[in-house]
């Protein structure tokens, strides 16, 4: 099967009940990446921390690659919590704006 | 005489087309064999008592024929509770049936040999599922259709189940659209978008206080008022035609005199196979044969009044054991306390489906009654001495037979009377369908405005999911044409108007577009992947990414390299793409068969029904 007719035989079959196409709120995406991306990085971080001690995580570590600052730390987890949650803001948005423009594109 | 326009048939169909045509302007005049109006929803007296051709419930999913009932009747229009019970082999049994009761009244083994047959079904379903046999054996298996409904149902048609289509169980649970599953069961049980409680519908009913004969009664009055008359004792024999329009209807009383009426437009409730064998000249030997051979289950009630109060609490109840030849047995008291003249009294309808050429069919009434007697207390409902009088009520054609063919036949039918513009055929027998009176009184209303120029489907009603079942009031005030609009060059029924609850439907089942989720989340996996790879090489180092590398071990050739960037980024937005297009599918299929199981659940409650 194709993607097209994978596509259209769903597609069949949802409009029995709703020919609407779904929208994404960009900025609700966002948030709600934003919330779940801060959340992971920091809970990540401070798991490592209450397990191992300091010096814990040297993979997660490497993280400070892209986020100026960032380490496995008490101070760390709470850069990582504002770190986490700008890319995650930043990604949900970009996917839900993506997805809503090739939505208005396609139609 | 000649007028407007000429309805043939004073049943419910006949009345309500006159009536809407009233309401159009048009003056019309109805002819009716009979010397009652109703046609098989006429209401019979005899001796101050009072009853119907079996039971008729008024309940109606088409607000249009509610108020309809309504603008008829007004405060004669009562609301009964509902009561009926399958008498199986000495035991009652609930309907609509109820698995627990149905399986304490079987007993342990036989309720054992139930449930392994049930499971059996559930596992291995009949693959073909074109005769009743197969329908509804594959939704209780074969055990539960044997005795819910073999039995019954053959009474009823006189021909075995699996030479009934399953059409006829269809059309009872068709108009289950996926949409009203998921509405039904996430608004709560039956309740219509605006909250309107259809599962009552099963448990109590509307019925005119002096019967259903009332409500055509006052029908026919009204339309009186208005000038248009119903002229009763003339049977229409001939159909006149020439160069593809109706001239005239001729018609004989019963001393054998002669009328004819001519008009500009025909609208005829008569039997389907009757009607094109009026017609003058008769048309194609096709057509003719195919009329021919439509099949008419004819009935008759043996009404017994019993000196007793209270016979039996139900409003009827069906009669399956093979023993006694009734079908149905009904108690008119319990439809409305003034269909017997004395409360002390019940008056019983114990329902006969017979072909005429029966032998019982020719037998006097006495001997019917004697039958009815006999039978009431085999079954051990009134005992003998209890019953002070008795009738027989005959209704020729009253059920049209659903066999093997019937729809290639009513096809040909169908296209043949598309040549006669000004002839339309409406009904229940008009247009061979199984229609209760909501939907034969539809047609009635789609031919009226078909004569002002609409271009209405009546062949279309009690046919087609979501339209006419859902018509909603509002509608008709939104166009002067009614509630129609058109699809192609017919029109039908306005779909499902967008209120609140399905517009959360709507969106809540909306549709995730695979290809766009898979490239959002292409670009972001990409470009992600590429900015990556970019910002450790601009950083450098003796060994630039070692780990972000490991990454080749997924996406073959990619390395922390400026080449490599591009590679991570080709690769990580197919992946993305696949992984969006792999994310929205399955949350699509996932709220699919979401729906399909509730529509699953409403098909079994609603095929439940299928003996009404
Ligand atoms: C046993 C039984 C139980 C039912 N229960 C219910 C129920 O509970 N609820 C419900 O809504 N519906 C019920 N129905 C269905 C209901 O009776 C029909 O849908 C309805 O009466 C059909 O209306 P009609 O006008 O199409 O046809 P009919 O009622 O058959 O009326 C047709 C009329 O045309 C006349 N006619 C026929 N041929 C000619 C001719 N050649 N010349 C002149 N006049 C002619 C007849 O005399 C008759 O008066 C039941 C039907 C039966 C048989």
């Amino acid at each position: 099967m194709t993607t097209e007719s994978i596509t259209m035989a769903g597609n069949k079959q949802t409009e029995e009940i709703s020919r609407e196409v779904m929208r994404i709120q960009a900025g609700v995406l966002a948030m709600v990446c934003a919330v779940l991306g801060g959340l992971l990085l920091f809970t990540m971080t401070v798991w490592l921390l209450l397990k191992d001690g300091p010096g814990a995580g040297p993979h997660l570590s490497l993280l400070g690659n892209y986020f100026i600052g960032y380490s496995v730390s008490w101070f760390g987890s709470i850069l990582g919590l504002v770190y986490g949650a700008l890319t995650g803001g930043i990604v949900g948005w970009v996917v839900g704006s993506i997805y809503n423009l090739v939505v208005g594109f396609r139609k | 005489m000649s007028s407007g326009a000429l309805v043939i048939g004073a049943g419910p169909a006949g009345l309500t087309s006159a009536y809407e045509l009233a309401k159009l302007g048009i003056s019309s005049t109805i002819i009716e064999a009979d010397e009652q109006v109703g046609g098989l929803s006429r209401t019979v007296s005899y001796k101050g008592y009072r009853f119907d051709i079996g039971g008729h419930r008024f309940f109606s999913k088409v607000p249009l024929i509610n108020e309809l009932w309504r603008e008829m009747l007004s405060e004669d229009f009562l609301l009964r509770p509902r009561l009926s019970r399958i008498h199986y082999r000495g035991h009652f049994f609930d309907y609509p049936l109820k698995a627990a009761n149905a399986l304490a009244g079987l007993g342990p083994i036989e309720a054992f040999l139930v449930m392994l047959s049930y499971s059996k079904a559930k596992m291995f379903p009949s693959a073909e599922e074109t005769n009743l046999e197969q329908w509804v054996s594959n939704r209780f298996g074969q055990r539960l259709y044997e005795i819910f409904f073999k039995t019954y149902t053959e009474k009823v048609w006189g021909i075995p189940c699996n030479e009934i289509s399953a059409d006829w169980a269809a059309q009872r649970i068709k108009n289950l659209s996926l949409k009203e599953a998921i509405r039904n069961a996430l608004l709560g049980a039956g309740k219509s978008a605006e909250g309107e409680v259809i599962t009552t519908l099963i448990e109590q009913f509307h019925y005119p206080r002096l019967g259903p004969g009332m409500m055509w009664d006052c029908c026919k009055d009204l339309l009186a008022e208005k000038g248009n008359e119903t002229v009763h004792g003339i049977k229409v024999d001939k159909i006149r035609h020439r160069k593809g329009r109706v001239e005239s209807v001729v018609g004989h009383r019963s001393n054998g005199e002669r009328v004819e009426f001519d008009a500009d437009h025909f609208i005829s409730s008569m039997p389907l196979r009757r009607l094109i064998q009026s017609l003058d000249p008769l048309p194609p030997d096709e057509v003719l044969a195919a009329a021919n051979s439509l099949r008419y289950r004819d009935y008759l009630t043996v009404v017994l009044m019993a000196k007793r109060e209270d016979v039996f609490p139900d409003n009827w109840i069906y009669i399956h054991s093979p023993e006694v030849k009734m079908g149905r047995i009904q108690n008119y008291k319990n439809w409305s306390p003034e269909m017997v003249p004395d409360q002390s009294r019940s008056s019983l309808g114990l329902e006969y489906f017979l072909w005429q050429q029966d032998e019982e069919w020719t037998w006097s009434n006495d001997r019917l009654i004697d039958l009815g007697i006999k039978e009431c207390a085999q079954i051990g409902l009134v005992e003998p001495d209890e019953i002070e009088d008795g009738t027989v009520v005959r209704m020729k054609k009253a059920y049209p037979v659903y066999d093997h063919n019937y729809n290639d036949r009513v096809d040909i039918i169908r296209n043949y009377l598309e040549t006669l513009p000004n002839l339309q055929t409406i009904g229940r027998n008009g247009l061979h369908r199984y229609n209760n009176q909501d939907h034969s009184m539809l047609t009635g209303v789609y031919a009226a405005r078909n004569v002002v120029g609409e271009k209405n489907d009546v062949w279309a009603v009690n046919t087609e999911q979501d339209y006419h079942e859902e018509v909603r009031s509002s509608e008709t005030e939104k166009s002067s044409t009614g509630y129609t609009k058109t699809m192609g060059d017919r029109a039908v029924p306005m779909p499902i108007v967008q209120d609140e609850a399905d517009q959360i439907i709507q969106t809540a089942f909306a549709r995730l577009d695979g290809v766009a989720l898979g490239v959002a989340l292409g670009v972001v996996i990409g470009v992600g992947l590429f900015l990556a790879t970019m910002i450790l090489l601009l950083k450098g180092g003796e060994f630039v990414g070692p780990r972000l590398g490991l990454l080749r071990n997924f996406l073959p050739g990619y390395e922390v390299t400026w080449g490599g960037s591009l590679i991570g980024l080709a690769e990580g937005s197919l992946l993305g793409f696949g992984l969006g297009f792999f994310i929205a599918s399955l949350r699509n299929w996932g709220m699919m068969a979401y729906a399909y199981l509730l529509r699953r659940r409403a098909e079994t409650e609603a095929a439940k029904n299928v003996l009404d």
